[in-house]
């Protein structure tokens, strides 16, 4: 007997759209954190961190080991800017 | 990063300042944290201090010369850590970026960076206030809570 493909097709359309709406979302989350995991539970301490990652990388979720700060950190008046 | 027009050269002495100039830490959260015992273990004293003298003051220019010692502490820290254990350290923080800069998620790239920091600079990673007869959750060696789904 022919086995009823047609009626598996409903199942293939909700899984693709599922799947395409859930990757975009992914997508996009990552795209705006810099390709990695969003940050959850952001506190005070977090959220002051992130804004100096910011000031010193020009992102916030951008990262850095160089001890020594860029030429524009210092200057107090850009960090009240 | 766009650079003020006004930004003076960090290294140019301030007239009327008597403190040599000083560049502040350019290092961010995640690297910061991963060295943040090795920070507090090398640079005791001076942290100390700060927050002594701190506690007698609010004010921010009451205490620049104890902040000033702190901030070069923490920079020669991260420069010898850079210098001696590159690898471990990037690995460390680079999981703790991937994991909401929890400790608990990455025990197992913090196991070769305290050895390197142990051997190669003298550096120990001791958590204060364990109650008697406790291990340290950095010394377990199967913590309970640990990251599930990997």
């Amino acid at each position: 007997m022919p086995v009823p493909w047609e009626s598996l097709i409903p199942f293939g359309l909700l899984v693709v759209m599922f799947g395409v709406a859930g990757t975009g979302l992914k997508a996009s989350r990552m795209y705006q954190n810099d390709w990695k995991y969003p940050r959850y539970s952001i506190d005070n301490w977090d959220e002051m961190m992130m804004t100096r990652d910011e000031q010193l990388t020009g992102s916030r979720r951008g990262q850095t080991m160089d001890p020594i700060a860029p030429a524009g950190y210092n200057n107090l008046y850009y960090k009240r800017k | 990063m766009a650079e003020n027009k006004t930004a003076a050269d960090p290294l140019t002495p301030v007239p009327g300042d008597p403190l040599p100039p000083l560049q502040e830490i350019g290092t961010t959260s995640a690297p910061l944290k991963s060295a943040a015992y090795f920070i507090g273990d090398a640079c005791k004293e001076f942290n100390e201090d700060f927050m002594l003298c701190k506690n007698e003051s609010r004010d921010p220019a009451h205490c620049l010369k104890e902040g000033r010692k702190v901030t070069r502490c923490a920079q020669d820290v991260l420069t010898k850590l850079r210098a001696a254990c590159a690898a471990e350290f990037q690995a460390h923080w680079d999981c703790l970026e991937w994991n909401n800069q929890y400790y608990y998620a990455c025990r197992k790239e913090e196991r070769p960076l305290n050895a390197c920091a142990f051997t190669k600079l003298g550096y120990k990673k001791e958590i204060p206030g364990v109650p008697e007869g406790q291990q340290p959750i950095h010394l377990i060696e199967k913590p309970y809570f640990r990251r599930q789904q990997k």
